[in-house]
């Protein structure tokens, strides 16, 4: 495999949506699916200066069409986001969906077929259509979300003899993680409740985020004093997969993201500060997702190899880093794996402020999948919007100091596609 | 009329096995690598020269979480929640299913946790509809 672009892309625009539900949060209430994903494609297309005339081509992503109902996304959509008569295809890689497209898009590009192209994703994880109304939408049940995601996982043997993706995901990871490193399960729960601190920071420092409310500030309207009480009470965080709790998981959401690609010789005259898409690997893998070591997981490693051997970059040279954080645990193995932190030490650099936007070593400054929300499709473009940010100085009030020259984004398409993005300057 | 005759389906096999407490899987006879559960294909080397092989039952479970309440998927509701491990075969391969001899507590997880990897042994629990491999802890 040579792992080269032949020619440099960028990325010239960014969208994202309000992450939340269309049925009650304020950004999102009443709208329609079509109108969430023009939102983000608006943005996205705005940001690059161009209409959707302008690009070649759309990859229109869409994990769950048993919510959205929407296969044959590009074509049922082309006209909510200007783009009718263009090439395109309706594709998922599930939660990486949109860095997937961003992957394809970089492909197609450097080879020369086309100039720019649209990615965009759209997911409604919190509600389905109603009946059968083309506007009206009503609440999805948990197990209902989780069925329909779970048909994403080995459907011969794992879920039909009882997986769960809580303790295969969480619980078992956390297990294996405490010890490899000798971590007690007090310690472990402490650094949880230190991580979703963290990202509870970031979410409510962001308008788009689905929860805005820190923890500290949950604890108080729940009438605890002691943030750690709240924690660690069986009503407010019961634990799901033990030794994992509610809040070191992700939180649904409806959302879309968009991002327009281009030649990088295209990208300089254009409208926004571009950002060079450096490198990318996807790798794939079915049940069980790891060996005896429920910390090490090959595709990611696989993945993570590619994206920096083809962006000719090491561990030491990331500014800013997300991992996919469905599961918190799962999110720290794989920042581990990747040398942004020594193995072992993630639980304590989260407890001494190290992730936090203002710290050494910023992760998820978005909220990561827990405070932004996870929207499966349109997640991955998420991501990749708050690095966008985050390079051009652009990310308000949870700006990182000195804006990232060099950002790795990791994503977990479900069940499971590793895939990693890196982003350098130009 | 004829009736027409049932192609060959390594799913089906595994679970006519199930209910017979026999445990399938496939090795490959260029690698020699087991792939469990059986499918058609060696999942290590990608060669289509396998063939099935019955497994032992016998196992280690490394780890013990439990699944959330209401489960994920119908067919579990009646039991969860329930106890689910990470187990390693005793020919090899790793798997994770239910498991049962332990209850599905923070304290008794704990405990079964501080002891380290514990034997088990599979058996086959029939659901409404199904039979699934299940791994009970020996006394």
């Amino acid at each position: 495999m040579r792992n080269k672009l032949r020619e440099p892309v960028a990325i010239s625009g960014v969208g994202c949506s309000r992450f939340g539900d269309l049925l009650e949060t304020p950004e999102l209430k009443g709208k329609t699916i079509q109108e969430l994903t023009a939102d983000a494609v608006k943005e996205a297309l705005d940001d690059a200066g161009l209409t959707g005339q302008d690009v070649d081509a759309v990859f229109a992503g869409n994990a769950m069409t048993h919510s959205s109902q929407l296969p044959g996304t590009y074509s049922q959509l082309s006209k909510w986001t200007g783009t009718q008569f263009k090439s395109g295809v309706h594709f998922e890689a599930q939660c990486s969906t949109t860095n997937v497209g961003a992957a394809m898009a970089a492909m197609a590009i450097a080879a020369g077929v086309y100039d720019t192209v649209l990615v965009y994703g759209l997911e409604t994880t919190r509600t389905k259509v109603k009946g059968y109304s083309p506007y009206e939408r009503e609440p999805i049940s948990h197990q209902k979300t989780w069925l329909w995601t779970d048909m994403a996982v080995n459907q011969a043997y794992g879920v039909p003899q009882g997986y769960d993706i809580f303790s295969a995901y969480n619980g078992l990871v956390g297990l294996g993680y405490c010890r490899k490193y000798g971590i007690s399960i007090e310690d472990f729960d402490r650094g949880m409740f230190e991580i979703c601190r963290t990202r509870r920071q970031h979410g409510a420092m962001n308008p788009k985020a689905n929860i805005q409310e820190t923890l500290e500030d949950a604890a108080k309207r729940k009438g605890f004093d002691d943030v750690y009480a709240y924690w660690q009470s069986p009503e407010s965080n019961p634990f799901v997969a033990w030794p994992s709790r509610l809040l070191s998981l992700v939180t649904t959401a409806d959302g879309a993201s968009a991002m327009v690609l281009t030649r990088a010789d295209l990208a300089k005259s254009g409208k926004s500060q571009p950002v060079e898409l450096k490198g990318f690997g996807i790798s794939y893998s079915d049940l069980p997702w790891y060996g005896e070591d429920p910390t090490y997981w090959e595709f990611d490693k696989r993945a993570v190899d590619a994206a920096m051997g083809m962006a000719e970059i090491s561990a030491k040279d990331i500014d800013y880093l997300h991992t996919h954080d469905c599961s918190h645990i799962s999110g720290v193995c794989t920042a581990e794996m990747i040398g942004y932190l020594e193995p072992g030490t993630m639980l304590t650099a989260a407890r001494d402020g190290r992730l936090r936007y203002d710290g050494d070593r910023p992760m998820s400054t978005h909220g990561g999948r827990h405070a932004f929300g996870h929207a499966w499709g349109a997640s991955a473009g998420s991501d990749t919007y708050e690095a966008v940010l985050q390079m051009r100085g652009a990310a308000g009030a949870r700006q990182i100091a000195k804006p990232p020259e060099i950002s790795v984004i990791h994503t977990h398409g479900y069940a499971m596609i590793g895939t990693v993005i890196v982003l350098g300057g130009m | 009329m004829q009736a027409t005759a049932e192609q060959p389906s390594m799913i089906r096999w595994y679970y006519e096995g199930l209910s017979a407490g026999v445990y399938r899987a496939i090795k490959c006879a260029d690698c020699g690598k087991l792939t469990f559960p059986p499918t058609g294909c060696c999942e290590h080397c990608g060669s289509w020269n396998v063939e099935g092989v019955e497994l032992s039952g016998e196992a280690t479970l490394l780890f013990a979480s439990h699944n959330i309440t209401p489960a994920c998927h119908p067919r579990f509701e009646k039991i969860a929640p329930y106890v689910y491990g990470h187990i390693q075969l005793k020919e090899g391969p790793i798997a994770q299913a239910i498991v049962r001899g332990v209850d599905p507590t923070p304290e008794d997880l704990q405990a079964l946790f501080e002891k380290g990897p514990v034997p088990v042994q599979a058996a086959t629990l029939q659901m409404d509809d199904l039979p699934v491999i299940v791994f009970d802890i020996k006394a």
